[in-house]
Parts: structure tokens; sequence; C-alpha cells
């Protein structure tokens, strides 16, 4: 029997913010880590604070943690994130 | 009012398992296909039009419409009648303290556990007695099924998408109970929870795996709830330290020691309140001893307060046992509870 039925799926598409220009360099530049503070990225990103340094030249690195490691990060840090030229984040323990 | 959502013509129902398969749209298993038809059918049932907007999801900024929360219920298999209880789980799961994207999106992989509590139980079938835990009854496998299959589809929650979790446990097919308030002395969940007790109600929690106890060799209240402490205190030691909302499944066996005994919930809450706690140090002698640190003697309870613990009067009426419900991590999500049905009269939940 033919049947007609529906999808289940949020059809509307959220607003989606544009991706930043990609960096020819990193050299000369401000980075930013936004952690969600769990005990394995201390080490992760003093490790990566230490690479983007000396191999890629990087001026500064900020180290931000978020306040709770499974909500968004804090309005603060978003706001922050217009004054550096990249921020590096992700998933993980 | 018309439905908005996009519609398939497929040529049967078998047609249609391999379409909503094929695109991610099931849990893996077969569903009932959402027709126009089925879909009025509930939400005229809850007396919502289609486009009412249940909430948004926070932090995607994506819309919760009745119409397709409705689609998710009917291809779980929920009934008209069962459409009311989903749509006030989904909305209590946007509350804020629930905190909904991260409890859907971590690698702790939880569940949306879900109480049914009050009238509705008896009016749903909802039995609440045999087999509580597990495939205890249609109205309880469909509504705790259709939260599960919206997350998939409303908020794509999906493995390896938004969810992340790296193990997830049986309870993200199904996890909804129903207490079993016909054989209880007991308040009610809600009422406990400060609901007038004569309401219908929902209670979420972003919870683990059911933890299972049993002591079948002692009448004291003292006893039988120092077993159900234990495996907190074991659930505190090997998987979080962190207090949070924990949920006490007791079934009639014990439930009636304790109420011979006069105990109420609220007696039962003190008292595991008290007991369930460690000590941090207790994390060495199960292979953390590295985050012990300076703070071995340091005190944890797994409760930050008696009223954040879910005594749920639920299972059948032989077996000396019970289920310790864990939370998935700490308070990051709170337990929230809220009343089925529309009231003209009613305030805002307060923050």
């Amino acid at each position: 029997m033919a049947l007609k039925v529906l999808d289940p799926t949020n059809e509307t598409v959220p607003p989606l913010g544009q991706t930043a220009p990609r960096l020819t360099s990193l050299a000369g530049k401000t980075v930013g880590f936004i952690s969600n503070g769990k005990e394995g990225t201390k080490g992760f990103f003093a490790h990566l604070d230490r690479l983007l340094r000396e191999e890629f030249g990087v001026a500064d690195v900020v180290m931000r943690v978020k306040s709770n490691y499974s909500a968004p990060a804090d309005r603060d840090i978003v706001d922050e994130i217009a004054r550096w030229h990249a921020v590096v984040t992700g998933i993980g323990d | 009012m018309d439905l908005a959502s996009k519609t398939y013509d497929v040529a049967d129902v078998h047609a249609v398992q391999e379409l909503y398969h094929a695109n991610g749209w099931t849990d893996g298993l077969p569903i009932v296909p959402p027709t126009q038809d089925a879909v009025h059918a509930c939400l005229d049932w809850a007396m919502i039009p289609p486009d009412q907007l249940l909430g948004i999801e926070p932090v995607r900024g994506v819309p919760i419409t009745a119409e397709k929360l409705a689609i998710n219920a009917v291809m779980a298999g929920c009934l008209p009648m069962h459409f009311p209880a989903v749509v006030t789980a989904f909305v209590a799961m946007l509350e804020p303290e629930f905190l909904l994207h991260g409890a859907t999106a971590s690698t702790g992989g939880c569940a949306v556990f879900i109480v049914l509590s009050g009238p509705v139980c008896r009016e749903l079938g909802a039995a609440g007695s045999f087999n509580a835990l597990g495939n205890s009854d249609r109205a309880t496998a469909t509504i705790g099924r259709a939260i599960r299959l919206a997350l998939i589809n409303i908020l794509e929650v999906r493995p390896g998408g938004i969810d992340r979790s790296t193990l997830g446990h049986p309870g993200k097919f199904s996890y909804c109970v129903a207490e079993d308030e016909a054989d209880s002395a007991w308040l009610p969940l809600h009422a406990q929870r400060g609901l007038p007790p004569e309401v219908s109600a929902v209670t979420v929690m972003a919870a683990g795996a059911p933890r299972q106890i049993m002591n079948e060799w002692t009448t004291e209240p003292e006893e039988i709830l120092e077993t159900f402490a234990a495996e907190m205190r074991a659930n505190m030691r090997h998987y979080s330290i962190w207090a949070g909302n924990y949920a006490l499944i007791i079934p009639k066996q014990l439930r009636e020691h304790l109420q011979v005994a006069r105990w109420s919930k609220t007696d039962i809450a003190a008292f595991i309140f008290e007991r369930a706690r460690i000590r941090r140090g207790e994390w060495a002698a199960v292979g953390k001893g590295k985050v012990v640190r300076d703070r071995g003697e340091s005190e944890y309870a797994a409760l930050e307060s008696p009223d954040h613990l879910l005594v749920v009067a639920a299972g059948g009426p032989a077996g000396g046992f019970g289920a310790v419900i864990p939370p998935w991590l700490g308070h990051k999500s709170r337990a929230v509870t809220l009343p089925i049905g529309a009231c003209v009269d009613c305030e805002p939940p307060e923050r």
C-alpha cells in the first residue's frame, strides 16, 4: 500500500557563523586556546604552545579555560576571540 | 492546520523502513510510518497546533516544534495518548539546568531517564511493576524511544555526530519508568519535588545505566539502605566522585520493609545523604591514585543535599532487588520535573 510519510528532521538549518579567513602564516600572530579544562588538556596545550612559538613563530598564545567543560564557552571567552588571529578548540578528554 | 514537513511517497511499509534507515532517521529498529493522519492524531490529543514552538535548543538555536516532535513520537510507536508525556519530557529537557547539549553530546554516554508519575501512569497502562526498568509496557517503551528519536532527528544527536558517547548504554533506546503509586504509601516523585500530588508529571534526568543491588537478608531500613548507599559509593569510586542527582528504584519487597518501619522518601534521602560519601583517597584503591594528590582525606558526598535524591517506587512484587541510577556527571545536568498538560493560570517554573 502506497504511503505518504513525513520528514522527521529539523528541515530548517540553524544559522551558522562564517569561517574566518584562513591565515597564510602563523608568524607574529596571536593564537587563543579554549580548553575544556580536563586533566589531559594540560600537557596537550603546553606542548602545542611550545610548538607554535618555536616552530611557527607565533608571537603570543592566550590560554582560556571554560568554567564548565560540558557547556559552551563562557561569554567573555567568546568575546575575546575577536582579538585573536586563530583559535584552537575541540572536544576530548 | 496543515503540516509543514516535507513528505515522501513510498510504495509500502518496507520501503518506509529502508528510506528512514538510509537517511539515518532511526535508532536501528523499525519505525511506525509517520503519516499525516497519525501525526495529526497526536497533536489533536495534546491540543497543540503543529507549528507551536515548544522551545529552542540553546546552543545551536534549533527550534523544536510540536509537529516534529509528534512525527518522532509516531515513529517510536506512541499512541496519541502518549504524546503529552513526550512533549512534557522534551520541554523539561530544554530547561537550562538540564544542559541538553552537554548531556546528549558528552563522551560520558548518558541517556535521558524519564519517570512518569501521577494518574497518567494508570491512564496509559504504564504499570511500573514487573521488569520496570526493562520492556515493561507499551507506554514507557514508546515514550522513552520517542525522546531518543527526537534527539536523533530534530537535534542531530547521532552517534559520531553530535552524540560523542564512548559507550552509551541500552537506555539510549528507551529509558522510561512509571512510578508504582497504586502499590506505594509514599508521595509520588513529583510531589516529593514540590508539585501538587494530584497532578501527573514527568521527571527527566541525564543518567547512566542502572546499577542493580540485592539485599534479601534483612528487614531493617538502615541495612537495606546501606546497600544502596554502598552502590552509590562504588559509583563515586569507579565512575565519578562529583555530587549530582541520583535515583533509587525501590521495588515492592524492599519498599514494604521501609514502609512498615514508616520510613518516608524524605527519611530515606536523609539517610542516604549521610551515608553515600567517600574520601578522595579511596580512589587509590581502584587505580586512580594519581588524581588523589594531597586531598586524600577530603570527603565527598554523592548528594549536595537530601532533596537531590530521586526515590522512585517501581519494580515487580518479588525480589530483594533495587537499583541505583547515577547521574551523567555530577551536577553538570540537573533533574527537572514538570507537570503534564496546559494550565492557563500557571506561572512559568521558577528559575
